[in-house]
């Protein structure tokens, strides 16, 4: 049984001094649910892991000026915002979903995106609402646009002696809509089949800009350009959402695969019946909030 | 159709299961919480081929770990024949047939040492070609999985030597004399018991090599059996064998048959001479445990012009795999509703088990039930449909009716069929849902189980014992298990009832073969049935001498207890009592915790307490001091099943029929179910809310079996060994249900009662077959139904 | 083996486990103190059969590593009763409406519903479902437990 350090530091400087000193025998743990499981199923726990769950000043939802999420925000932290839940619907839609309260309750946001699983149910939402990630390192702070963020399955552009410690949204993405669709066997304990995030900006009937980003559809979360270029500036309607739907669905926006949990051909017909619903209901989502 | 039942105190309310306090406080001792002093911790390694020579096995570096007690392989362990057709050895010497073939065990003293040692085992395989399609396995030139039987005769096939073959009536005449024909193929496959409390034991050996296994099993007289029979091959006959439950995590039919795991128990234990766990993780569980057996029915019906059921023919092929267990028997409880379900004179039904080196099967609630009559259901339906009748209509035409005897044998006493069906029409609005079309629809089915104990051995005895202390507590000794179903309150509430005192007064024993009698096991629903009855039996006896001492005591008690009153109030007049009408056990009796006069039960001084009379029986001061003690041995007068296949194998059969309401999502496939209604035939209700649980809990796992649930075995493999990769529901997944009870009083039955445990799950999935088919016109005749399968099958149609 | 020594709350009493540093929770619960209510249904977080409650808020503790429990409260199953034996209207309501059965799912079934309720003192069905979403069960089919968790929330207010 090879042992293992487990260390906790108090504050941000603190973390990245531990990772520098202990270079690539550390690992980061945050809420632990991807990486408790790690360990289980390896049977080999890592020589050190850094435990970064106690940074409380990493914790918070805020709007100013855009929005600002901790990276250490849990998953039912953002399910239980009214804010979230308002403006930053896809992203509540997706948190909301991720395994069980139990897991919610100390699985991050940034654990999530940095564990960089291609059905991660943040990262959809992320991408549809223009999210800057921000990381820290020896050399100082640094922010990609989350379309940059993700490099393969389980890979990103976080370095090894870096901690993601913000997630911004800008503050025009108050003036769209979201919504994510998680399709799944069962109701909850599930991963994805497919993901579905769609943001869009209205203009009357006219769809002055939209975001669709897809998930399990290629081996990192994906926007679906194409599919984005198509419907701006088109109106809301079956023909111009289905013919959406089409293009988000073909090879020039997605690869999709066959996998235990799915087979492709499947994932398109999900891919073009659920674009045009998440459309609709982002919409919807703009015309509730005008009314409140 | 209800009787008017005498006024009963507590059988037939919902008395709370205040017996099973411990569960809700975290002091119930599983399987995984029991410790026993030196305990070794047991894992297994298993093969990760399906079909493979063992070349050679390396457990040098394994040995020398730190803290390993032992590492057995199947060259330091006799080669003893097990299982049903006793075609495995407990680990496997020279040829792996499965992925799952247990290869070497470890004990040591830690789970985390035991499990790095399995990892430093080396085994080097030969693979060899394999075969996992059952029908391909039947071909002639087809590998063979087995190449000698149990007696090392060669085999020259991978079909199963089994009877399972069951014919009535002229199937040639009955085609001619059909109106309407219908021919469906219909499949099912694995499906895991999903127990939250996995798969283990504890195996312990006494300084004499007596053993004592404390395990889960449903079956502890089975378990004695079948590990009797393996000790006299392993040189410790005659030693005694102890099998004790502990609190047990669920069974759905996996505890009914004596598993390799325990045998590797024993084998460890017997090594170290330590008492050793196994325990199952959930992986484990997943790979290694046997699952519910998988079938592909051919089955045909035909139908007179009136809609009345003319024949029904079918044939089904098992995908047995590399052993056998009890997935191989389950054919014989298939051809209760081939045979059974609904009054159908010409019956054909035949059932060829096949070796493969996929997975073998196991017993799971149902027990083959669910499976045949997922194809007995889906007939029913397309042949109403070639008929032109309405389906619900067509079941009640052919609808089993009380006094009848079917095909098989079974005699019919109590049933309510009729009303179950006519129940699930009313609540899901039959008449105007049906027929549609319009992406909702309405579909049902219905079902026939043992519900009076199955003689599926020789003795489908059930054994009780009770006693009484001085105190008016009741010992009841149990010889079934308690798997959860709430059996320590309903018997309770029947001993209760019974002998006269409060359920509070009663405690059990449950599952220790060294104070019970004997029981063929917890299983094809029978423990309240056999229980129940046995119970009231030994009652009655207790109650006879309870009474008998009471005659006896009375009396003098009351004599004296006048005598008192005058001393403390000389102007009290001594009534003249008539002890004449208290002078035969006959005149009185118990309720309550107090013994009366039947005569007159309110009478001023013919009521006395139960202890009063208890502690006046055993605290004598001289003569004979008496202690109340009975038991009893019901066996129910049913029979075997003959070379034929055919037997009143049970004293009654449930019935039941389940409807469902379905929206299909054309786009995508997906089904919601809108409404569920399960009408059952109980006989009568012991206890309505724990009767309530047991059919939801049933229900449930069947809407799993009809739309999400499967395992995915690829190449022989399990693929999706988790609980998130295999789709149990969740509470999320909500399934608006209605349960409707229908109770008809079975004589057989203890106060009317009939099995129960698994005729909820029984009709589900076809129900949502056949309402899938009514909202979207396309059949899925493959479980689970999937979206994949619905879109795929829409879009063929278009 | 590199042990570290935790000092918490567990069910009102500070207690100091020292243990493997990579022990879980869920398993210095079950070894170290004894307290086996929780179990281990999978030990990867997808069955909920170890939940426990870590300052408030219902966690699997089988991903839970012990150093992470330093300074804070956690309350198993143990410690549901009132101090003086009597049982929460939580353990009452399963027990009376049968929302108990094999009983391997209560411990955490338990706990998911205490911390909904002391969260939310009169949660709707859906809440009650979602807070219970990652406890499974087998024998129930749900539909008793949710009524027993509104039962309890009934006779609590």
């Amino acid at each position: 049984m090879t042992d293992c350090d487990y260390l906790r530091p108090d504050n941000l400087e603190e973390t990245l001094g531990l990772l520098k000193e202990h270079g690539p025998r550390a690992t980061l743990i945050a809420g632990g649910t991807d990486v408790m499981v790690k360990i289980k199923n390896t049977k080999k726990p890592p020589e050190v892991l850094v435990s970064i769950r106690g940074l409380k000043d990493l914790k918070y939802i805020e709007k100013r000026s855009g929005y600002h999420i901790g990276a250490l925000t849990t998953h039912r932290m953002l399910e239980q915002s009214e804010l979230v839940k308002a403006e930053l619907s896809a992203l509540h839609d997706g948190a909301s979903r991720v395994g069980s309260v139990q897991v919610r309750n100390v699985a991050t946001l940034g654990g999530n995106i940095c564990n960089a699983a291609p059905s991660a149910d943040t990262a959809g939402p992320l991408l549809v609402l223009d999210a800057l990630v921000f990381m820290e390192g020896p050399e100082g702070k640094r922010s990609v646009p989350i379309t940059e963020f993700f490099t393969g399955t389980y890979k990103t552009v976080l370095k090894k002696d870096e901690v993601l410690t913000e997630i911004q949204i800008p503050a025009e993405m108050e003036h769209f809509g979201s919504a994510y669709w998680k399709h799944s066997r069962r109701k909850a304990m599930n991963l994805p089949i497919l993901g579905i995030a769609v943001s869009v900006k209205l203009d009357g009937e006219i769809i002055a800009d939209a975001r669709i980003a897809l998930t399990v559809a290629a081996p990192t979360p994906v926007r679906a350009y194409k599919a984005e270029a198509f419907l701006k500036g088109k109106p809301m309607g079956d023909e111009a959402l289905n013919e959406t739907g089409k293009i988000a669905a073909s090879t020039e926006c997605c690869t999709l695969r066959d996998s235990l949990r799915g087979e492709a051909w499947y994932r398109r017909e999900i891919i073009e019946a659920y674009v045009p619903r998440m459309a609709r209901l982002a919409a919807e989502r703009i015309a509730q909030r005008r009314s409140k | 159709m209800e009787e008017k039942m005498p006024d009963h105190l507590f059988v037939g309310k919902s008395v709370p299961r205040t017996i099973e306090a411990d569960k809700v406080t975290g002091k119930a001792v599983y399987i995984d919480d029991l410790k026993r002093p030196g305990m070794l911790y047991g894992k297994i390694l298993y093969s990760n081929h399906a079909h493979a020579r063992i070349k050679s096995i390396d457990i040098s570096k394994a040995k020398q770990l730190e803290g390993v007690r032992t590492v057995l392989t199947g060259q330091d362990i006799p080669d003893v024949r097990v299982g049903f057709l006793k075609d495995q050895t407990v680990l496997k010497k020279d040829v792996v047939r499965q992925y799952r073939d247990e290869v070497a065990a470890v004990a040591a003293i830690s789970l985390e040492i035991a499990e790095e040692a399995i990892s430093l085992i080396k085994v080097d395989y030969e693979k060899l070609p394999a075969v996992f399609d059952p029908f391909e396995a039947m071909k002639q030139e087809s590998s063979l999985v087995h190449e000698i039987d149990a007696r090392g005769r060669p085999l020259k096939s991978n079909i199963l030597p089994l009877p399972w073959k069951f014919e009535t009536g002229d199937m040639e005449q009955a085609r001619k004399d059909s109106a309407y024909t219908s021919k469906d193929t219909v499949s099912t496959t694995w499906v895991n018991q999903c127990c939250m409390g996995t798969s283990g034991c504890i195996a312990e050996f006494d300084q004499n090599s007596n053993l004592t296994l404390y395990d889960q099993t449903n079956v502890i007289f089975g378990h004695i059996g079948r590990i009797t029979e393996y000790f006299s091959q392993i040189g410790l006959r005659g030693k005694k064998i102890r099998v004790v439950n502990p609190v047990v995590g669920g069974s759905f039919g996996t505890k009914l048959d004596t598993d390799i795991y325990e045998f590797i128990a024993i084998q460890l234990a017997l090594k170290t001479k330590k008492p050793v766990r196994i325990l199952f993780d959930r992986e484990e569980e997943f790979k290694a445990l046997p699952p519910r057996q998988p079938a592909v029915f051919t089955i045909e019906q035909g139908c007179d012009k009136e809609g009345k059921l003319i024949f029904r023919h079918c044939e089904a092929i098992l995908d047995n795999g590399a052993y056998t267990s009890w997935g191989a028997t389950t054919p014989s409880v298939m051809m209760m509703p081939m045979s059974s379900l609904y009054r159908v004179p010409n019956v054909y039904f035949k059932a060829t088990c096949v070796y493969t080196n996929n997975i073998y099967a196991q017993a799971m609630r149902g027990y083959g039930n669910p499976q045949a009559t997922f194809a007995v259901e889906t007939s029913m339906d397309t042949l109403a449909e070639e008929a032109g009748i309405d389906p619900a209509e067509f079941r009640l035409i052919n609808r089993n009716r009380p006094g009848d005897q079917t095909p098989m044998r079974l005699k019919i006493t109590s049933c309510g069929l009729e009303e179950c069906i006519k129940a699930v029409k009313e609540k899901l609005n039959w008449d105007e849902k049906q027929g549609k079309q319009n992406g909702r629809g309405v579909g049902m089915a219905s079902l026939i189980h043992v519900a009076g104990g199955a003689r599926v051995t020789k003795s489908d005895g059930h054994g009780i014992m009770i006693k009484l202390d001085e105190y008016g507590h009741v010992d009841v000794i149990e010889s079934g298990t308690d798997q959860g179903q709430g059996s320590p309150t309903v018997i309770s509430q029947i001993v209760a009832e019974a002998l006269g005192v409060r359920p509070e007064d009663v405690f059990l024993t449950f599952g220790d073969t060294a104070l019970a009698l004997w029981d063929a096991g917890t299983h094809a629903s029978r423990h309240t049935f056999m229980a129940g009855n046995a119970a009231i039996g030994a009652c009655a006896k207790a109650k006879r001498q309870i009474l008998e001492m009471a005659v006896e005591q009375m009396p003098k008690i009351i004599k004296m207890g006048l005598k008192r009153k005058k001393r403390k109030d000389p102007e009290f007049v001594e009534p003249d009592l008539d002890f004449g009408s208290i002078a035969n056990p006959e005149d009185l009796d118990i309720r309550d915790r107090m013994i009366f006069s039947k005569k007159e039960p309110d009478h001023p001084y013919f009521n006395l307490p139960l202890a009063q009379i208890l502690q006046n029986g055993l605290l004598v001061g001289t003569g004979q001091s008496k202690v109340v003690m009975a038991e009893e041995f019901y066996d129910p007068p049913t029979e075997m099943l003959n070379w034929e296949m055919k037997g009143n194998l049970s004293m009654t059969y449930a019935f039941g029929a389940s409807g469902v309401e379905v929206e299909v999502d054309e786009q995508t496939g997906e089904v919601k179910i809108l409404n569920l209604i399960a009408a059952h035939d109980v006989g009568k209700a012991m206890n309505p809310t724990l009767l309530l649980g047991q059919i939801y809990g049933a229900a449930y796992t069947g809407v799993g079996y009809g739309l999400t649930e499967e395992i995915k075995v690829r190449n022989g493999r399990v693929m999706n060994p988790s609980f998130r990769d295999y789709q149990m529901l969740t509470a999320m997944d909500v399934v608006p249900i209605e349960v409707v009870i229908i109770e008809p009083i079975d004589e057989a039955g203890p106060y009317g009662a009939k099995g129960v445990g698994e005729p909820g799950l029984v009709p589900t999935a076809p129900a949502i077959a056949n309402a899938v088919y009514d909202a979207v016109g396309v059949r899925i005749t493959d479980l689970p139904i999937t979206p994949e399968k619905i879109l795929t099958a829409l879009k063929q149609r278009k | 083996m590199k042990k570290v020594s935790v000092s918490f709350t567990l069910n009102g009493n500070t207690v100091t486990a020292e243990v493997p540093v990579i022990w879980t929770l869920l398993k210095t619960l079950r070894e170290y103190f004894e307290l086996t209510g929780a179990k281990e249904g999978c030990g990867v977080g997808e069955c909920g059969a170890c939940t426990v409650i870590l300052d408030g808020e219902a966690i699997n503790s089988c991903l839970c590593p012990i150093p992470e429990v330093e300074g804070k409260s956690v309350t198993t199953i143990e410690g549901l009763a009132n101090e003086d034996g009597t049982l929460h209207p939580l353990q009452e309501a399963f027990l009376k409406n049968n929302g108990v059965q094999c009983g391997f799912c209560t411990s955490g079934m338990l706990m998911s519903s205490k911390a909904l309720l002391d969260q939310n003192p009169d949660p709707t069905e859906d809440d009650i479902r979602t807070s219970i979403a990652g406890n499974f069960c087998r024998c129930t089919g749900y539909v008793q437990i949710v009524e027993s968790i509104e039962m309890a929330a009934k006779e609590s207010k």
